[in-house]
């Protein structure tokens, strides 16, 4: 299968007065088409930023990202504009994405005018992608606070669909939603994604969706993918301590599921300070000398960055020759 | 009988420009000693309202309570001045943790300060300087090194930190009842985790009873004993966690847990099938316009004539209790 985007070792590192923070940090991964690949990982590990970066909002500081095989970073501006035509974002909270001052015709219409789109083509697709998401043709005339927060991340949604992309990145799409309305825009988002094949690159801190909801999944820490792989895999066995230690620490919606403590202690260390060696090391519980001193390389086929996922007869598979 | 709090029948009410908002709506609870009552619901659902209804903090001058009784270990608390509430209840027999540790704590005042402050108020140990009580307190939370940091201010702190030093200072008085509205929300999982076994130590050594109010199934199912369901402002549903997550009643309840996403129920590690969840249809109703009769019955599948005239009164069997006309307890 062909990949849609692919990220070749990048990382995009931020100067501040007190020194530079590697907000991502040589992270290699692959959208196909279609597909559903998760980022998680907890606040601050820089899937957010790995986000502005494929969208073109943060800098690449080096690594190359491809999107239908073409580097992002020779596009020439009509390929520019075809590469923004074809990404799409929805954000976490309906209320500060859309313009309170806009009505949903005027949200819904802005991205088709950016692109040259004009009159009836417009009130066209406007028409077709409300029915896509399940609101009403009369929702048009309306203002963001005139709708619930469900609806209103349907109206988010609609945006993105607007100029039918192949890949739609979902930052935390369903957490500032009710919990009793999340369930509906998930739906929502698999169908669409089933009727119009679009990939989406889903961030999420939440395991339990990450889980139901997309089919490869790469864990991050601290700007680092430490894991990757398909994501039932991932889930059922995973390898690296960290992965291990978060999917613990999720709390289940059974009594019968006990909390378990043991595998992680602290807290995230500075980005802008990161520990020496594997970033995990001050939290994990198998950690020696070797893990405080040099950084894993990857192992396995999921690419599990942990010096204890080292096979016996040592296979380091060269970063760069995994997907 | 060991309930430190009792209440019964509990009724608090906006009143705004627009309209009366009936927020906490014949609301009846008990706590035991060492208990941890969950209060779980939606966003608008009343949770957080009756949390402050416990406390006089009502937002002044829209909110108030309307009818109802509070009872502290015995003691009326509905009708006390709030002179009486501040001195005597707040912060010293009721405490209270909010979600977000870093609106809780002020900026310009170090931590060994705001760990003493509600020490002080109190009255307890005014000999001891601030710093040495504080240190003490931080030590119990589990604050490495507390003798260094108190010294500190809240930016110095990390997220996880800061909700314990907020937990420091609720249970300096030793309260009898602490609530805490949704203390983990706004943290990490991997630091939820730390937090949660330190809410349970801290009850474990002072046999504090518990109103943890949540929206977090998982969160609930993980630290209660007993869990409370809220729609509308009014609970639907009350039973031990065990009944409640096992076997839910109330078609609000059974929707909810339906359509979490849970690790490890939907696929084996080899098929990528893609199954749908099942989603409550519709949404919350608007607080200034619920529905007649039962809240829930314009979402129900199985609302009848009978639900959409009447709210079903919540009925007790056994250790359990469910407001609903279709299902029996």
């Amino acid at each position: 299968m062909s990949r849609l985007l692919s990220l070749d070792q990048v990382s995009c590192h931020y100067d501040t007065k007190s020194g530079s923070v590697r907000a991502v940090d040589q992270v290699s991964i692959a959208i196909h088409p279609g597909e559903t690949v998760a980022l998680v990982g907890e606040s601050g590990c820089g899937k957010s930023t790995l986000a502005k970066v494929i969208l073109g909002l943060a800098p690449v500081t080096s690594g190359t990202i491809h999107f239908d095989g073409i580097a992002t970073h020779t596009f020439d501006k009509a390929q520019q504009m075809a590469f923004r035509k074809r990404v799409q974002v929805v954000f976490q909270d309906p209320y500060s994405s859309l313009n309170p001052r806009l009505r949903v015709s005027t949200i819904l219409g802005e991205p088709m005018w950016a692109h040259g789109f004009k009159g009836d083509l417009v009130k066209k697709r406007t028409a077709e992608v409300l029915e896509m998401v399940g609101l009403r043709q009369n929702a048009k005339d309306l203002f963001p606070h005139e709708f619930s927060g469900g609806q209103r991340q349907r109206v988010a949604v609609a945006r993105a669909l607007m100029l039918a992309p192949d890949l739609i990145i979902l930052d935390e799409p369903i957490s500032a939603l009710d919990v009793s309305i999340r369930a509906q825009i998930l739906n929502l988002l698999q169908d669409i994604q089933d009727q119009h094949n679009i990939a989406y690159l889903l961030i999420a801190h939440d395991l339990g969706l990450v889980e139901h909801a997309s089919q490869r999944v790469a864990v991050m820490y601290l700007g680092r993918v430490v894991e990757m792989g398909i994501t039932g895999e991932v889930f059922t066995h995973p390898e690296h301590p960290y992965t291990r230690a978060l999917l613990s620490a999720v709390p289940q919606p059974d009594p019968s599921v006990k909390r378990n403590t043991d595998l992680i202690q602290g807290d995230v260390a500075s980005a802008l300070h990161p520990p020496t060696g594997c970033h995990f090391h001050p939290r994990c519980p198998h950690a020696d000398r070797r893990c405080q001193e040099q950084i894993p390389p990857e192992f396995g086929d999921n690419h599990v960055k942990c010096w204890l996922s080292q096979p016996a007869r040592t296979e380091i598979k060269h970063p760069n020759s995994g997907q | 009988m060991n309930q430190v709090l009792n209440v019964t029948d509990l009724q608090t009410h906006l009143f705004l420009k627009r309209g009366v908002v009936r927020a906490v709506n014949d609301v009846s609870f008990h706590i035991d000693k060492g208990e941890t009552l969950g209060l779980i619901g939606e966003s608008g659902s009343g949770k957080t309202m009756t949390g402050l209804s416990l406390l006089g903090l009502l937002p002044k001058p829209a909110g108030r309570i309307v009818s109802g009784s509070i009872q502290l270990e015995g003691r009326e608390l509905v009708g006390l001045d709030d002179a009486a509430l501040s001195v005597e209840i707040r912060g010293r027999e009721i405490a209270m943790i909010s979600q977000d540790p870093m609106t809780s704590l002020n900026p310009v005042f170090n931590i060994g300060e705001q760990v003493a402050a509600p020490i002080r108020r109190h009255g307890y140990d005014t000999q001891e300087p601030a710093a040495s009580m504080a240190i003490e307190e931080l030590r119990r939370v589990r604050v490495p090194s507390p003798e260094e940091r108190v010294k500190d201010y809240p930016h110095q702190f990390s997220g996880g930190m800061r909700q314990r030093v907020v937990a420091a200072m609720a249970m300096g008085c030793r309260p009898k009842v602490l609530i805490a509205d949704e203390p983990t929300s706004a943290l990490d999982v991997t630091i939820q985790v730390q937090f949660m076994d330190l809410i349970q130590n801290l009850q474990a050594e002072t046999g504090v009873g518990l109103l943890f109010i949540t929206h977090d199934l998982g969160v609930a199912a993980s630290l209660c004993d007993r869990v409370a369901v809220m729609y509308a402002g009014r609970i639907v549903e009350t039973a031990s966690v065990g009944d409640l997550y096992s076997e839910p009643l109330h078609p609000y309840t059974r929707g909810l847990l339906a359509s979490v996403p849970r690790i490890g129920s939907q696929r084996s590690a080899t098929s990528n099938a893609k199954a749908r969840l099942y989603s409550i249809p519709g949404t919350p109703p608007d607080p200034l316009n619920l529905p007649a009769g039962c809240a829930f019955s314009p979402r129900c599948q199985f609302a009848t004539e009978a639900c959409r005239e009447a709210s079903p009164p919540l009925i007790a069997s056994e250790n359990r209790a469910v407001a609903c006309f279709e299902a029996k307890p």
